[in-house]
């Protein structure tokens, strides 16, 4: 489990997370939701630590660690080996081929043995549909298949939890069911994941707990079942908002 | 006029074989030496660590005086104050050797600027994801931000070679005899300064010529990766 508690966060004179506690179960799907701007990012950045908070704390398995102190390289390691980002531009190394960007982090970082790595990064690239392009650079890849590459490159580090930022917003609607389906079969296998998205209907499929943030702060922290079948007037809006339906005017 | 091209030839090949492409060569290897370090001093931001950081900060600082000095003067001058000037704060320098560490010092200076700027030419992003895959701040340069600065790169530090080729003519004025100081030997003694001058001008160019066209090696095995690239 991840908790975080009394986490601030300000970038100049605005304050991003205001003083946010929240938990994140093992082995469970955790959808952050909430408008732009509301420092989802943030908050999942600051799991990584590629985003420092001026304060609070996070406690992470063995690892606890207050972001108002100094934090080692070691601590700093051994966190972002529990946690892999993906992220909405997938940053695929365009220098690397597919299956370079899958395995370059496990032989260096993890010293992993090549063969063996190279052979399980392949499974993982059949798995999401893309054996045949483990030699291809990403720039020959679809926005979709580079995203799909990515979860494979983040999957490949054994991380305990699967950081998602809005892995989807950047993709068209068939290039989205692609990844989304991925997504669904980590999730039922059992991984834990944290993924900031705007698409409701996965949001509520997937998800075993949910988070909506605004202005930095946490308005609602429950299961999927509260959220959408007896929201508050605040979540009622935004469901509402962001759902096409001209028969209200 | 063949005649006396066919004559003078040998003897500006030779110079050019014996000084204007190996002070070209060697001033390059060091000034894109030179020129890498200052670029990383100057681009890695120092850790929050002190001891770290207050060395780093004097180490840019001193970058950043070399860079100055180096773009804010003529080559020729420094030529002079390396050779000529030296001499009277005790050290003394062969020709040779004051030629290759004036230019590449001048060399590591411009260069470093470019090396610089295609550091920066690689997106932030790239590093967060290097960064949450844990790769140390060595291991994304050396695997991933240099390849594709490498690439950017390469156009304007062609220009640079292809500059410090045609500048060793400078190395003249330090009594080096390269190919432009043994056109003038020889106008001297043939008084043929148009077409001596000229053959001179045509070395250089078949030089610049072959470097063009091991630039566009470069670009094709460094671009590997770009889309719509033809390899």
């Amino acid at each position: 489990m991840i908790t975080l508690k009394n986490v601030v966060k300000t970038y100049d004179d605005k304050t991003v997370l205001k003083d946010l506690s929240v938990d994140f179960p093992d082995g469970k799907t955790t959808v952050i939701l909430g408008p732009s701007g509301s420092g989802k990012s943030t908050l999942l950045r600051s799991l990584d630590l590629l985003v420092r908070p001026e304060s609070g704390t996070i406690d992470f398995g063995d690892i606890s660690l207050d972001y108002s102190k100094p934090v080692s390289k070691k601590q700093s390691f051994d966190i972002r080996k529990k946690t892999s980002m993906v992220f909405q531009n997938w940053n695929l190394f365009p220098n690397l081929t597919v299956l370079q960007n899958v395995t370059t982090a496990p032989i260096t970082v993890l010293k992993r043995p090549k063969k063996q790595t190279e052979q399980e990064a392949r499974q993982y690239l059949a798995q999401v549909g893309l054996a045949e392009y483990a030699d291809r650079y990403p720039s020959q890849l679809s926005g979709g298949q580079q995203q799909r590459v990515s979860i494979c490159r983040a999957v490949a580090m054994n991380p305990e939890y699967v950081l998602l930022d809005e892995p989807t917003s950047a993709l068209d609607p068939e290039l989205e069911t692609q990844v989304l389906l991925i997504l669904e079969d980590l999730s039922k296998m059992g991984q834990s994941m944290i993924l900031v998205t705007h698409n409701m209907e996965f949001a509520r499929s997937v998800a075993d707990k949910i988070i909506f943030v605004e202005d930095g702060d946490i308005l609602f922290d429950g299961t999927p079942d509260e959220f959408f079948n007896h929201p508050t007037t605040r979540i009622k809006d935004f469901l509402s908002g962001i759902t096409f339906n001209d028969t209200e005017k | 006029m063949w005649h006396i091209i066919i004559t003078s030839l040998p003897e500006m090949i030779s110079a050019m074989l014996q000084y204007t492409i190996p002070l070209a060569i060697i001033s390059f290897i060091f000034g894109l030496i030179l020129a890498v370090l200052t670029a990383l001093i100057k681009f890695i931001q120092p850790s929050e660590n002190k001891l770290v950081r207050y060395p780093w900060l004097v180490l840019r600082a001193i970058a950043n005086f070399y860079v100055w000095l180096f773009r804010s003067t003529p080559l020729l001058v420094q030529l002079f104050i390396i050779f000529f000037g030296l001499p009277s704060a005790g050290i003394e320098l062969a020709p040779f050797l004051a030629a290759v560490i004036g230019f590449s010092l001048n060399t590591g200076a411009y260069a470093s600027e470019t090396i610089r700027s295609a550091l920066m030419s690689v997106p932030q992003d790239q590093w967060y994801a290097a960064y949450t895959l844990n790769f140390t701040t060595r291991q994304t340069l050396m695997k991933i931000v240099l390849p594709q600065a490498v690439r950017i790169a390469l156009p304007p530090l062609s220009n640079s070679f292809i500059g410090l080729v045609k500048d060793t003519s400078l190395a003249s004025s330090i009594t080096i005899l390269e190919m432009f100081q043994v056109s003038q030997q020889i106008t001297a003694k043939n008084y043929q300064p148009l077409l001596m001058y000229s053959l001179a001008a045509f070395l250089y160019a078949v030089i610049c010529t072959l470097l063009t066209f091991l630039q566009h090696y470069l670009e094709r095995r460094t671009s590997r990766y770009v889309k719509g690239s033809e390899a």
